[in-house]
């Protein structure tokens, strides 16, 4: 059995909460050091990406697709106030509630006393991501609900005390063995076979009856319907629809901008996610529902609207954008720098480009602030995306918004590259200042030259560089020097 | 605090963040769809036939069955179906036309069935809103005739009767085919699966691990 698969110890336990976590590139090196995780991470990502080339290939006006999808996206944003106040009006004629939530404390706290009103004890999920990032689960088991995820990546996530890596397939970093000894450990199955067929079975078992008891359930959802009020997810294995439909009460969570205008716009929408997310023409399943239906699925319905930090991103031009994702992870599955290091280096539930642009903005640039640079800037990812998120504009704003942060802080005086620039300022001024430096650097980075020309390490700030590419050893000429040279000999 | 009745919760949040949203917003007037980019494929160039061996073809990559009939034939074939399922137990919507029924096996047609009943049932029959051939999907509105949704979720095994004049090759040809939004829909694109253990395509995890589609050629 592979290291990776025992239960994380506090010091190797992932953290996603983007107030605790480490800086992007030190939070990169024990994933960089896991030959099993990136093996995991690459082989999932070679799989996704085949699949959805293929069907996008086929699919003959895919850029036609983009266009509207985009264009949807973004007519919701700049109307968002009048449509989220539509679908209020058109869920709650329909006999849902909606709550709105300034704040991720204010939402688990709505949720927690919807449940508490209910009298109950569990609750079974549907996959939201939303919800990780308000941290609901320990907020709620410690109120006293127990939580019990349905999807079968997030019950591996939950039995096995992990982290989600992904946004649609959180469990990609963990292979078959690693599923098998966590199933067999906490299901009681020691004689399980690391099959999948046989894992996913084992899945079914222990949460048939707790889709037939639990009266209450909590969902995400990927599109608010602003014409009808209606709430549609998309999923794959039924456990979506198992909650959407047995329990007696049935709580959305959803953030602010996944509002649509109208009905009609999933004709766009749904050829463009289930082809990125998945590389499926559509999803086994997906399911719309408008407010409470008597006599069909819950009777009680709630939409909880989540903010958190959502209308400060819509405040800005450049980055409004970030709010058009419908969720899709395609970005992620194409990135270089994501497949290397998996999704726990970016210290948030969201994690790859989207997560870069995404997170550092939600936490209204406090935090998270080496997001933004875990990235070579190659646009594969805007390539991707479904609705055309510039997300290689979006990073260099933030880089951009991260410097002046840095500008303007009194511990500058203190930063050797602040000071290192303030010498470059200095000896730039003349050019005998300049030619002075050249002949000492030459002189100094001697010291450092390896015998192959190159230098593998530099101290202090030069480190910073040195930590992921080489340096050329300084010429033994300069150019200047070599045309001086040059006319002397000719003269 | 919130009765299942109110009809709204408006804690004082929804004025904060509705405002910072206006804020944010120029709210420009509300543009009609047809201003935005509508250069997608819309309509389908197959003819009649070829929609219906796409529709085939898709299915059946999904893993599900699919077999043809006649409006004459269909209740035999129904009944060839339910036979070859080994099955005995099945639930049915109420709005179901009543020679669909087979005698012989142990029907409990959903007058208001409790769960308990319906998980102990082996199959489900139902009808169908549309199928859409370009993504191999069926489409449910959960009209009588199609059912509640916890019929066509919880018994393992789904016959679906579809009429080929339900059938359009794109997406938004069925959006065109609602006259008005519909309060409900299941979109099904073959049988329950998962890929999340290594990516690999498992049938069957929670929904009905096994969808058979009766496709009666009614219009050809």
């Amino acid at each position: 059995m592979s290291l990776e698969a025992m239960p994380h110890t506090a010091a190797n336990h992932p953290v996603l909460d983007p107030l605790l976590a480490p800086p992007f590139p030190q939070a990169a090196l024990p994933m960089l050091r896991n030959p099993q995780l990136r093996k995991n991470v690459g082989h999932a990502i070679d799989v996704i990406q085949a699949k959805r080339a293929k069907l996008v290939a086929e699919k003959t006006d895919w850029q036609d697709l983009r266009s509207a999808a985009s264009a949807i996206r973004a007519q919701a944003l700049e109307n968002l106030g009048a449509y989220l106040e539509q679908f209020e009006a058109r869920c709650t004629a329909a006999g849902g509630t909606v709550h709105w939530a300034a704040d991720a404390a204010e939402a688990r706290q709505i949720i927690l006393d919807l449940l508490r009103e209910e009298n109950a004890s569990e609750v079974i999920k549907i996959k939201t991501m939303t919800s990780a990032e308000i941290q609901l689960n320990p907020f709620l088991e410690a109120g006293g609900v127990k939580v019990f995820e349905t999807d079968l990546a997030e019950i591996i996530l939950q039995l096995g005390e992990d982290e989600p890596s992904h946004i649609v397939v959180p469990a990609l970093h963990v292979n078959r063995s690693q599923v098998r000894e966590i199933f067999a450990r906490r299901m009681g199955l020691e004689n399980l076979s690391d099959d999948p067929q046989a894992l996913t079975a084992a899945a079914r078992n222990y949460l048939r009856r707790k889709f037939l008891d639990v009266p209450t359930a909590i969902s995400g959802a990927n599109f608010l319907i602003a014409e009808t009020g209606s709430v549609a997810v998309v999923e794959s294995e039924g456990n979506g629809r198992m909650c959407l439909t047995l329990p007696k009460t049935m709580i959305t969570l959803a953030g602010i901008e996944k509002v649509l205008p109208r009905f009609k716009d999933l004709e766009v929408m749904l050829q463009v996610l289930a082809r990125s997310a998945t590389g499926e023409r559509m999803n086994p399943y997906t399911s719309l529902w408008t407010g409470v239906t008597p006599g069909d699925g819950p009777q009680r319905f709630h939409v909880v609207l989540l903010d958190n930090g959502r209308s400060s991103i819509l405040a800005h031009k450049t980055e409004r954008q970030t709010l058009k994702c419908i969720r899709c992870a395609a970005c992620m599955n194409a990135c270089p720098v994501y497949r290397q290091t998996g999704g726990h280096a970016y210290g948030s539930v969201y994690p790859g480009p989207i997560g870069a642009i995404l997170t550092p903005q939600l936490m209204q640039m406090h935090h998270a602030q080496s997001l933004p640079y875990a990235s070579s800037l190659c646009g594969a990812c805007y390539e991707v995306c479904p609705v055309k998120i510039n997300i290689p504009e979006v990073l260099l704003e933030l880089r951009s918004q991260v410097v002046n942060q840095e500008r303007h802080h009194i511990g500058r005086f203190f930063d050797p590259m602040y000071l290192g620039l303030r010498v470059a300022n200095f000896l730039f001024q003349k050019a005998w200042r300049f030619h002075l430096a050249q002949r000492l650097g030459r002189i100094g980075l001697r010291l450092f030259t390896k015998k192959d020309g190159w230098i593998h390490s530099l101290p202090s700030i030069g480190g910073k560089w040195t930590q992921t590419r080489d340096l050329r050893a300084l010429s033994s000429q300069t150019f200047h020097e070599w045309w001086a040279a040059r006319r002397r000999e000719a003269e | 605090m919130i009765a299942a009745t109110s009809n709204s919760a408006p804690g004082p949040s929804r004025e904060r963040i509705l405002d910072r949203i206006r804020s944010a917003t120029v709210s420009s007037k509300e543009v009609a769809q047809e201003a935005l980019p509508h250069t997608h494929t819309c309509h389908g160039k197959l003819t009649a036939e070829g929609r219906l061996a796409l529709l085939i073809e898709r299915l059946r990559e999904y893993d599900a069955e699919v077999i043809e009939s006649t409006p004459e034939n269909l209740v035999a074939s129904i009944a060839a179906q339910l036979a070859g399922s080994g099955r005995h137990t099945f639930v049915a919507p109420e709005g179901l036309a009543a020679d669909w029924l087979i005698p012989g096996f142990d029907w409990k047609v959903d007058h208001g069935l409790i769960t308990a009943e319906i998980e102990q049932a082996e199959g489900a029959i139902t009808a169908a809103f549309c199928g859409v051939a370009d993504s191999g999907t069926i489409v449910l509105h959960h009209s009588p005739a199609e059912g509640r949704r916890v019929l066509t979720l919880l018994p393992d095994w789904h016959l679906c009767i579809l009429r080929a004049s339900q059938v359009v090759e794109t997406l938004p040809e069925y959006f065109d085919r609602c006259a008005q939004p519909p309060a409900l829909v299941t979109w099904i694109s073959g049988p329950s699966a998962t890929a999340d253990i290594e990516m690999t395509r498992i049938k069957g995890v929670h929904g009905p691990r096994f969808l058979h589609v009766i496709l009666v050629r009614d219009e050809i």
